[in-house]
Parts: structure tokens; sequence; C-alpha cells
């Protein structure tokens, strides 16, 4: 009797345990956010750059479940620029009820991954997967004026400067990365950033 | 006496008017065409939303000058620039009792635009008179231009050559009309079904002259009646020439039925010579032939790599009438009054559209009254009419969005010019293959090889062929 109850009582231990690490592992304790600001040295603007943790080593991410929503709206793309994780869908909104069309030359300068989308009519909505890192320039062939450009990462932590060129990456796990940006004018920058618990601060320089 | 000098001047006015048009058509023939920037910069979009070959309007541009230079649909959320009210909307309830609220546009709508060329031409005999082998830009076209929208249902259009033909030389003022859309709306017809413009303004040709692609003008839109030593028939009247009048006009069914009736001078851009108008009719169908019959009803086809122009082929007709008047002061003919010769031009046309390729046509029968001043028993018989006939076909297609081959056939039969002396047979013929590069949007180069008719002179059976090539420049800002 007396070994039974023991036997339950280490199975009941090792469960709690095992269960107390599972959450252990699974909550971002340890994770923090990346903030700061990019300053543009002969940009236009220091809005609309992306900035984003190039890897988080041994881990890989699945996609997205949820489609982020590209618009075309009064003949401009909304937003500007978007990024998404890779493997993430983006579904391309027609608002507008002129025909718009939407297709990138290339995507991170490769032209064999050219895709063109075609028409769809005012209100609804095509869908792409976008599997292949890099950023894809979004043009409409009837409207040469229109640009925008969906910029595809590796990695769920990234985020798009506001005007002031202020960005916050959230969430990202306590250790040692590589946040890299993306401009539609600028050079790519890469700088390592340790993030720990709490707020990180980072600052970036954008040279045209 | 005083007759036959009277007469001969007449013939010597006529032939040098026949050489001078058709020396008009040969060599100097650079016309304007226009894309407006000042829609560009209300829209803040590019020239190729309108133009898929600027001045040549794609199915969006049509739709939108039919609509009185605003966007088909919900024009308001795509202007950029909003426009200045002249008076609050509210007003119009407060009408008759206050001036009827407008508006004007936001900024001055006014484009510019250049355009040169220069010329390599055959070696013309000198029995002809020297011409040099090559011209280099002439003429220079220096055009301003103005266009927009003042209100819901006026808009309006102006362009003027500041300078053609090098420095300073007035070209003086090709359009310049308002037009109010939707005047059937009172009458409850359905939408732009009676539309009205008047001022100056080139006929609702089946294909714009003034706004065509090519350096040089269809041949058949130069011909003008001149009998010369066959009768009195010197008709001014050219068919592409800008005509000051009023026009009724619409096109209902989504823009795929057009009709029009002009009432104008019948003088091109000159004040009126008589007392008669002369009228002008139109009417085209378009059918679209696109597999989808949701996009039929779209402005453009959806295409799988982009909206387009839809398949579709338009068929159309018109008929001019008018009644030129000679001798009205009577120093032409003296003692013979006033010669009245109506006159007519009715014709066909055609326009097929697939993708990248576009085959059009036009052809055209022109009748004059032609008489023969008797001056021995002062009087006029009737002679012979001035007649002709003839048309062009031109085939465009896109290489690229950017690069254009064109290849275009005019024919012009006229008997009466055969006769004297303009060309060596009735029909003069002429084969124009040509390529345009949009180097941009708004600026392009153009060049066209033009293998001409022959037109005889010295002895008998001698003749010569003036080809020539022609390249150029044009920008609009």
């Amino acid at each position: 009797m007396k070994s039974s109850s023991e036997n339950r009582f280490k199975k009941l231990m090792c469960g709690t345990l095992a269960l107390g690490v599972l959450v252990a592992l699974s909550t971002p304790a340890l994770a923090g956010n990346i903030e700061g600001r990019v300053t543009a040295q002969g940009l236009k603007s220091a809005a609309n750059i992306a900035v984003y943790v190039e890897a988080v080593p041994g881990k890989t991410f699945t996609a997205p479940a949820k489609a982020e929503v590209m618009d075309q709206k009064k003949m401009t793309f909304i937003p500007h620029v978007m990024v998404v994780q890779k493997g993430a869908t983006v579904e391309f909104l027609n608002s507008d009820p002129v025909g718009h069309n939407v297709y990138w030359p290339n995507v991170g300068g490769n032209r064999k991954l050219a895709h063109n989308m075609g028409t769809w009519p005012q209100g609804a909505k095509k869908s792409f997967t976008f599997n292949d890192e890099g950023a894809a320039p979004l043009l409409c062939n009837v409207h040469p004026e229109m640009s925008g450009y969906i910029v595809v990462v590796p990695t769920p932590y990234f985020a798009v400067t506001n005007k002031e060129g202020e960005f916050v990456i959230k969430d990202v796990p306590a250790g040692h990365y590589t946040v890299k940006t993306w401009s539609e004018e600028g050079k790519p920058v890469s700088q390592a950033v340790d993030v720990a618990a709490g707020n990180t601060k980072l600052n970036l320089t954008v040279h045209r | 006496m005083l007759l036959n000098k009277s007469f001969k001047l007449h013939v010597m006015v006529g032939l040098l008017l026949s050489v001078g048009i058709i020396g008009l058509a040969l060599f100097e023939s650079r016309r304007d065409s226009y894309a407006i920037p000042a829609f560009a910069r209300k829209y803040q979009t590019s020239c190729a939303t309108c133009h898929n070959n600027y001045p040549e309007l794609n199915d969006f541009g049509e739709a939108f000058k039919k609509n009185g230079f605003k966007f088909p649909k919900d024009d308001e959320t795509f202007v950029k620039e909003p426009p200045v009210l002249l008076g609050a909307a509210a007003q119009k309830q407060a009408f008759p009792n206050t001036i009827y609220p407008g508006e004007i546009p936001g900024t001055i709508p006014i484009g510019f635009r250049y355009s040169g060329f220069a010329t390599i031409n055959s070696r013309q005999p000198v029995a002809l008179g020297f011409l040099p082998r090559t011209d280099l830009f002439t003429p220079n076209t220096f055009t301003i231009l103005a266009a927009g929208s003042m209100g819901s249902n006026l808009s309006f259009w102006i362009d003027d050559d500041i300078s053609t033909g090098g420095s300073g030389a007035d070209g003086g003022l090709g359009d310049g009309y308002i037009k109010y859309n939707d005047l059937g709306h009172f009458l409850r017809l359905p939408k732009d079904a009676l539309n009205v413009r008047f001022g100056q303004f080139e006929l609702d040709l089946p294909f714009s002259q003034a706004r065509t692609i090519n350096p040089t003008d269809y041949d058949i839109y130069d011909q003008a009646s001149v009998a010369m030593q066959q009768g009195t028939t010197n008709n001014p009247f050219v068919f592409a020439a800008p005509q000051r009048g009023i026009e009724f006009g619409g096109y209902p069914n989504d823009g795929n039925f057009a009709w029009s009736v002009s009432f104008v001078n019948g003088s091109n851009d000159q004040p009126a010579m008589r007392n008669s108008k002369d009228v002008y009719f139109r009417v085209s169908q378009k059918f679209n032939l696109d597999r989808d019959r949701n996009s039929r009803k779209e402005i453009q086809a959806a295409g799988a790599t982009g909206p387009r122009d839809h398949t579709s082929i338009r068929v159309g007709a018109f008929y001019y009438y008018g009644r030129n008047a000679l001798n009205l002061d009577g120093t032409l003919l003296p003692g013979f009054g006033i010669l009245r010769e109506p006159f007519y031009r009715a014709g066909g046309d055609f326009r097929f559209k697939y993708n990248k390729f576009e085959l059009y046509g036009l052809g055209m029968f022109g009748h004059d009254t032609n008489l023969f001043a008797d001056p021995n028993a002062l009087t006029l018989l009737h002679a012979a009419p001035v007649t002709f006939t003839g048309g062009f076909v031109q085939a465009n297609y896109w290489i690229y969005p950017w690069m254009i081959a064109i290849m275009r056939y005019d024919a012009v039969n006229s008997p009466t010019d055969f006769l004297n002396g303009v060309s060596l047979h009735n029909t003069r013929n002429r084969f124009s293959p040509g390529l345009q590069f949009l180097i941009r949007a708004n600026l392009k180069a153009v060049f066209e090889y033009e293998h001409r008719w022959q037109i005889p002179f010295g002895l008998p059976g001698q003749s010569f062929r003036p080809n020539s090539f022609t390249g150029g420049i044009g920008y609009s800002f």
C-alpha cells in the first residue's frame, strides 16, 4: 500500500516538474523589446524602413496562420512597406473602382521569382504565399506611379519605422542577434544586439 | 477680257492653294499631339493611366474624356489637388436667386508640349525646285495646353501653338471649347446620352488627327477639292482641321454606342466665309468581344497580367454636308453672282483591338459640285464634279510597353488632281512603316519612313517619288 502511494506521489511530482519545465520554456519570461530609432542620411524620409532580427540560432518558425492585407486604395499601395515572415500569406485587396494589377519583377533581386497576380475587381482579393526571403517591389502595370514593397524576413521579429524613424520589435527572446534593415532607397545595415528582458535600445543609421 | 483675267486669277489661286495643301501634306505636316500633364498633376498619376502610346487614348482615357475629364467612378476620391469652389454646393438650393455654384481647378491646369522633327528627303529634281536633303528640327512646335473640369458637368479644353516652324511663328489656336455633359438629364435621358460642346474643335472624327500618334497626317484628311483648270471648285474645307461651331452628341450604353451632330462654319479655323452652315453626322458602335462577360462591363478588361483595353471591334459611319460659296463679293467672276457649290464627304471606319495589337482604318468618298464659267454667255455650266475616294489602314503592335511598331497605308484617288498634274496616276499611295519609343511616359521618340506616290514633272513620263524619313522627339510637362 505504502509503495503504491509513494509511486503515485513520485508520478505526481514528476508530472508537475515536467509541466513546470514546459511552462518555463514556453513563457517569454526572458523576452524583451528592441526599440530605437533609424536615422536616415540622404534619404527622403526615415519612414517605412524595415528592421528585423536576421535569425534566431537553432530555431525555426512556423508560418503565421493569419494573412496580411495589402490594399490598393486611391491608386496607392497601403501600407507602402509591409514586412512579413517567410511563409506568410498576403491578401491583395483592390479597394478602387478602377482596374489594378499587382506584379513584382523580382524578390530580393531574383528575377526568377517574378510574378504577376493579374487583375481583379473592386472589393475582391487575391492571395499569395511568400516562401522566399527578400523584398518584392509591388507594381501596377497600368498605374506606373504606384509602388509598394513586401519584405519577406526569416523571423517573426520585425518592425517598420514611423515618420520619425522609430521602431519597436516586440517579444524578442533574450539572446545575441543581428538586426538588419531594408529600405527603399538606402543600403542595408546590420548591427549586433544583445536582447535582455525589458527594452533594449538600438539606434541605426541608414545611408543612401 | 476682265472676265478672263479674273478667271485666270481664280485658277492661279486654286493652283497655289492646291500645291500648297499637297506640299503641306508632303513636307510640313508634322501635327501636334497632346497628352495633358495638368491631369497627371491633378490626380498624381502617370500619363500611362490614359495613354498606351500618347496621345492616343486607351479605354480608360476615352472613358475619362467622355466623362468631362473626370474619372469614370468616384472621381473626387482620386483628386489629389482639390478644386476651388465658386459657390457652396448648397447654393444650388437657392437657385435662381443666386449664381449657380461651380468650381475651378485647384491649380492652374496648364501643361506644355514641345515637338521637333528632322527629315531626310529624297533627292528632288531641280525642275521641282530646291529641297534640302535634310532638315533638322523643323517645325519646332511649342504648345500650351489647358484642360479640366468646372464642376459636375462642365469641362473645357484649350490648346494653342505658341510657336511653330521655328522662332516666333504663331501657330494659333487648335481647339478651344467648353462642353456640358449629360444635358439629357433634364429630359430624363440615360446618362451622357446628350451632351453639347461649342467653340473651336476638331470634328468628332473616327480617328483624331490632332491627337494622332503619327508624325504625318492621314492623307485623306488633308484632301481639299480644288478643280483648277477643271472648273470653279475651290473648297478650302479639309476634314481634320478644327471647325468653329456647336456639337451635340452622346454615348449611352457605357459608351459603346456614340453619336454626334455638329453645325459648323465649314471654313476650318477661319472666320465664316459664307452664310450657310455645314452639318456633320457621326455614329459608331463598339462591340466588346471579351470572353469574360463580367469584364465587359468594366472600363478596362481584366487581363491575365493586368488591366488592358477590351478586345473589341468598333464600326462607324460619318457624313459631312456643306455648301461652299464663291464670288461672294463679285470680284472673282464679275457679273456671275454667287456660286453655290454643295459638297459632301461620306465614309465608314473600323477599329479592332486585341491585346497588344490594333488595326484600324477609314474609307471616305468626297463629292463637290463643280461649275464652269462660260465667259461668252456669262453663264455657269455644270462641269464634272470634283470627286475623290481614299482612306487609310493602320496597324500598331506593342513589342514592349515602350516600343511600338507601326505600319500604315494611305491612299487618295483623285482624278481631278491627276488631271491637274499633281500625281502621275489617279491614286496617290503611301506606305509609312514606323517605330516609336516611349523613353519616358512623357518623352517620346518617333521614326517613320514615308514611301510616297510619284509626282510628274518635266517631260511626259518623268516623275519623282518624294520619299522621306522622319525622326523626332516630343515631350510634355
